[in-house]
């Protein structure tokens, strides 16, 4: 069984964990005292990931420590040539576009609440004033799709990776102080992202249907 | 920008599927929805409970729930149905979201705080596209001149009404004064050229306006957010309230008349002005009839059905007036008056697994349980007892239930009791019934239930009407604790009538010791019981009393009135 | 709203947390805020700490896990007579920040209809809504608001049974933003776990809340008990977050109380006898 070296309210490891609830991949999760207890600097958690960050697959004698490097991995080997990691070379570029523009969203809104609720020594005016940069990129980008029919990211009819590695530090930016309000297409996107099969939550984010 | 007029609040487009829209009006949140029957909600983004955003609740497509304790508020007239903490019991109708009026012209989704209703704004023009709104951080005035200096490529100089019309087509720009420093730009054009790239190109144009308005806002003092501002709730409602409502006369209007089932016919009432009172599973209301008769009828309206209040009356043989006047004289367009929604006989959303019992007629108010535990795809089962296939009534609402439906047909007395056996044997833990039907079934169902070990809280009655004989024979004192009144009763008159002279009553309705609406707390004496409303634990512990029929074996009765 | 909106004497004259003892190591001081002011706190080579605003000394308390300090005159800190009892383990489970008042998040804290919908699996299962009737009340003396016999379903009810059960609740409000849950204990049924919130006004729209646990459990790790913890305030979070507005409103007619409410109708009225103005919107007249 693989591991999964986690901390809850990360929205990295989130990531991951949302892929594996839709993919059905079972795994053992290993929590790390990320906070309060800074546990991902210990010396038991540096031999495991010598540079200290969250999340870790860990299966055999692969180790993966980046979650859009597992989200990668999960997909192809879970899923080969499925909707979640398009074969086509122009929505492969795509969904690594947005890959990329969720390391921005994890450096910006993902920053943010990092400083405004575990008090991280960050600048929280300059990741707000970035995460709406880009929010409002998203807010338009998805705009335009509806306008061309589309719901998902990429130009594709079911989501893609571009959604689960996106949807964490979108849903949970109200807690670095970024609300949604004058992102309507944002919001719209998160609600479909709920309705996705086998979605799980995380806590700061509910589920589409009350109570689930 | 005056809030006397329609504004923009939301695209059409921003009200997806079961999805709940964030938007703001003068320094007022709004949470805007539609419903799956089409109808657009504005609402107070506030649940009146704790304050939480209902934006972040969830759209049922016939209620908007709020995700901290699920208090539940109906479509169109904003009241809470279902209250989860108190399963027991109905909301008061006092507690109503704040509402504004929406109107759905040219794609834009368009509201207004106005007391009454302005003229409706010009429309663009069939064909006209809502463009992509763009949120400003600036006051609305500033982005208001902004946007008059423009003179977008095709359509030359907007000027101060903000509308061109170029080669390109026409175009109207507006400003949403979100806040005091806060608004979103809006606009439709009116064009033959291809949609998309028109939209792409006035979206930029817009961008652009944004990024100028708010390089000049950054020069200016940054305006204080216009201040919170929500109406105070009903002082009855702020001390922990009873569960009452009022009396209130409401006036509707036939909308439609149509038979659905032998010899029952269907009513939709529609309210001649606003929106009707929120109403709840198993909830009933007065209705006044021409020929001067008040009678009492159930809700068959499923959750989100609120634009008319739908009752099923079936004509009786021994009818004193009521069934047959709906019958034979009521047409549609016809107008009645009629109560607010009262419910005695409230459906608990807590239990494992629900058992609705209808005999007959009394399906009414069970069809409207039915429809609410199947919206929230609670487990339950209606098992219907009518005469023949024929006599089931409201066929259409029960195909939705498929198999939840259990038709018993043409038993007899001794076969009901039997079936009755079968449906209420051994009772389950967190399991809960609700008997709707004529006397002598609900009298079957009640000893059933008791041998079978139901504890009496799990079994709800409701009765049409009260069919024992009433014993008027004895006289005796009433003391009215809190008016220091002392009344004498006496025989042949009811204590009701008696109050209502004194003009001390309580609000009352069928005069028949079968809704309950007249009763009222018992200090002291001894109780001669002659309702089928309270439960047998109810009428045992002598704490309350139905003023319509019920009377005294002491000589004195003492009234908490 | 300002922050320098000065605290209301009886909220200024009490002790607030400000940190976590086992996060203060010695030297290196820190800061955070009390009141909207900066306060900086520091552990000194023998272990005392002491605490000071920019211009005077602060008085410092340590106990229940974490640095107590007052810009006031305070009196005695509340007893949680439990926390010294032996074979108790007493964890400091986390400090989080939130944007709404102090009294909002304790509200919440003393709430129990919210479990099914916000710790849905956890605290709380639906189709299991109701909360019956239980008991409040002021203590002789007014110092706290004790709330007993508070009846709530939760799923798994035990380390030891699968099946769902109601679970018996104490709250104790003996602070303006503290509050102290007993709950009875998976392992030990005839005696109660206690949980702890602790809050720090860091401004009047804004706090810190600090969990302190004292519970008789010998299994889970610290880790795991934190991680616990973190994971219903967590779930909280949002709620607060979104609630309008952000300071407790204390008149009775701003928000809608149902009987279920009982405990929050009587820290409200609470509130408003002893005066507080910060962190809330005082009922008018």
């Amino acid at each position: 069984m693989p591991t999964l070296y986690d901390f809850d309210l990360s929205a990295d490891c989130y990531k991951v964990r949302l892929l594996a609830a839709i993919l059905g991949i079972p795994y053992d999760r290993h929590n790390v005292d990320f906070f309060p207890g800074m546990k991902h600097l210990s010396p038991a958690f540096l031999a495991v990931n010598p540079l200290g960050t969250l999340p870790v697959w860990d299966e055999g004698d692969l180790r993966l420590c980046s979650a859009h490097a597992i989200l990668v991995y999960l997909a192809e080997r879970h899923a080969p040539g499925g909707p979640w990691l398009p074969r086509d070379p122009a929505l492969a570029g795509e969904v690594q576009h947005w890959l990329g523009f969720a390391e921005g969203l994890a450096t910006s809104a993902g920053a943010a609440r990092l400083a405004a609720g575990m008090e991280f020594d960050l600048d929280l005016a300059a990741a707000q004033a970035r995460a709406h940069q880009l929010f409002e990129r998203m807010d338009e980008h998805l705009w335009f799709r509806e306008r061309e029919g589309g719901n998902w990211l990429c130009r594709t009819l079911q989501p893609t990776l571009a959604e689960i590695a996106c949807f964490p530090d979108v849903m949970l930016s109200e807690e670095g102080g970024i609300a949604r309000e004058d992102y309507p297409a944002l919001r719209r996107w998160s609600d479909r992202v709920k309705r996705i099969p086998g979605f799980e939550v995380m806590p700061g984010i509910f589920p589409a249907k009350i109570g689930a | 920008m005056s809030d006397m007029t329609w504004v923009p609040v939301a695209n059409a487009s921003d009200l997806a599927p079961r999805h709940v829209f964030q938007g703001r009006l003068l320094g007022q949140e709004l949470a805007i929805w539609r419903a799956d029957d089409g109808n657009v909600n504005v609402w107070e983004n506030r649940c009146l409970h704790r304050g939480v955003r209902l934006s972040i609740g969830v759209n049922t497509g016939s209620e908007l729930v709020c995700q901290y304790h699920g208090w539940r508020y109906a479509n169109r007239n904003a009241g809470c149905t279902y209250i989860p903490a108190h399963p027991a019991d109905a909301p008061p109708h006092t507690i109503c979201n704040r509402t504004w009026p929406a109107l759905e012209q040219d794609g834009l989704i368009w509201t207004h705080f106005a007391p009454v209703d302005p003229p409706r704004p010009e429309s663009l023009g069939a064909g006209a596209l809502a463009l992509r709104p763009q949120p400003v951080a600036a006051a609305p005035e500033l982005a208001r001149a902004v946007l008059a200096g423009l003179s977008p490529e095709g359509f030359g100089p907007l000027g101060q009404d903000l509308v061109a019309s170029g080669p390109a087509g026409r175009l109207r720009l507006m400003v949403q004064a979100a806040d005091a420093g806060r608004a979103v730009l809006r606009g439709l054009v009116l064009s033959d050229e291809a949609p998309l790239p028109l939209l792409r190109r006035l979206s930029l144009v817009l961008r652009l306006a944004r990024d100028e308005i708010e390089r000049r806002a950054a020069t200016l003092p940054v305006p204080a957010p216009i201040p919170h501002r929500s109406e105070r709730v009903a002082p009855e409602l702020a001390e922990m309230p009873e569960m009452v409502s009022g009396p209130a006369r409401i006036r509707v209007r036939v909308a439609k008349k149509q038979i659905v089932g032998e010899d029952i016919v269907a009513l939709e009432l529609a309210g001649l002005r606003g929106t009707l009172p929120a109403s709840q599973p198993g909830a009933h209301i007065d209705v006044a009839l021409p020929n001067g008769l008040l009678r009492q009828y159930s809700l068959v309206n499923a959750p989100g059905e609120t634009d008319r209040y739908v009752i099923g009356i079936k004509r009786e043989a021994q009818s004193t007036g009521g069934s047959a006047a709906i019958h034979d004289s009521l047409a549609e367009g016809d107008l009645l008056a009629i109560s607010e929604p009262r419910n005695n006989f409230t459906l608990r959303r807590d239990a494992e697994e629900t058992v609705l019992i209808a005999g007959g007629i009394g399906v009414t108010p069970l069809l409207s349980m039915a429809a609410a535990l199947r919206d929230e795809g609670l487990p339950f089962t209606l098992h219907y007892f009518a005469a023949s296939a024929e006599t089931l009534a409201f066929g259409e609402r029960l195909a939705l239930l498929g198999e939840r439906m259990v038709p018993y047909l043409g038993l007899d007395a001794a076969q009901t009791t039997l079936a009755l056996q079968g449906i209420l044997k051994g009772p389950g833990a967190d399991r809960q019934v609700y008997v709707c039907g004529p006397a002598p079934m609900l009298d079957a169902a009640r000893a059933t239930a008791a041998e079978a070990g139901w504890p009496e809280a799990a079994v709800h009655f409701e009765y049409f009407a009260n069919t024992r004989e009433i014993d008027t024979s004895s006289s005796f004192r009433i003391e009215l604790a809190r008016s220091a009144l002392s009344l004498e009763v006496p025989a042949g008159r009811s204590i009701l009538s008696v109050l209502q002279e004194a003009g001390v009553a309580p609000p009352s309705s069928c005069s028949q010791g079968a809704c309950g609406t007249c009763m009222v707390r018992l200090l002291e004496g001894e109780p001669d019981h002659q309702d089928v409303y309270l439960t047998g634990a109810e009428k045992a512990a002598g704490e309350k009393i139905l003023t319509c029929v019920s009377r005294a074996k002491s000589d004195r009765l003492i009234l908490d009135l | 709203m300002s922050p320098q909106t000065q605290p209301d004497p009886f909220m200024r004259d009490q002790w607030y947390p400000v940190s976590a003892l086992q996060d203060i190591a010695a030297g290196t001081p820190r800061v955070t805020k009390l009141f909207g002011q900066r306060v900086s706190y520091r552990r000194e080579a023998d272990g005392a700490c002491s605490a000071s605003t920019e211009d005077r000394a602060l008085p410092v308390l340590q106990r229940y896990g974490c640095l107590w300090t007052s810009l006031g005159t305070p009196g005695e800190l509340f007893e949680i007579p439990e926390y010294t009892e032996a074979d108790r383990r007493n964890v400091a489970a986390g400090t989080v920040a939130v944007q709404v008042s102090a009294q909002r998040g304790i509200e919440n804290f003393l709430d129990m209809g919210h479990f099914p919908y916000v710790h849905t699996g956890i605290l709380g299962a639906l189709p299991h809504t109701e909360v019956k009737e239980y008991n409040v009340e002021e203590t002789p003396d007014g110092r706290e608001i004790i709330a007993t016999e508070c009846l709530f379903y939760q799923p798994m009810a035990s380390t030891v049974s699968t099946s769902g059960a109601d679970v018996e609740y104490i709250y104790r409000v003996p602070h303006p933003t503290c509050s102290v849950l007993y709950k009875s204990s998976p392992l030990d049924e005839k005696r109660l776990d206690v949980i702890a919130l602790f809050g720090q006004p860091t401004g009047e729209e804004s706090f810190r809340g600090h969990m302190v646990l004292s519970i008789l459990d010998d299994v889970n790790t610290d880790d795991f008990i934190s991680y616990f913890q973190l994971h219903i305030f967590g779930q909280d979070k949002p709620i607060l977050e979104n609630q309008m507005p952000k300071r407790l409103p204390l008149d009775p007619r701003a928000e809608t109380p149902i009987r279920a409410d009982k405990t929050s109708i009587m820290y409200r009225r609470w509130l408003t006898r002893h005066g507080a103005t910060y962190g809330v919107i005082p009922a008018q007249g």
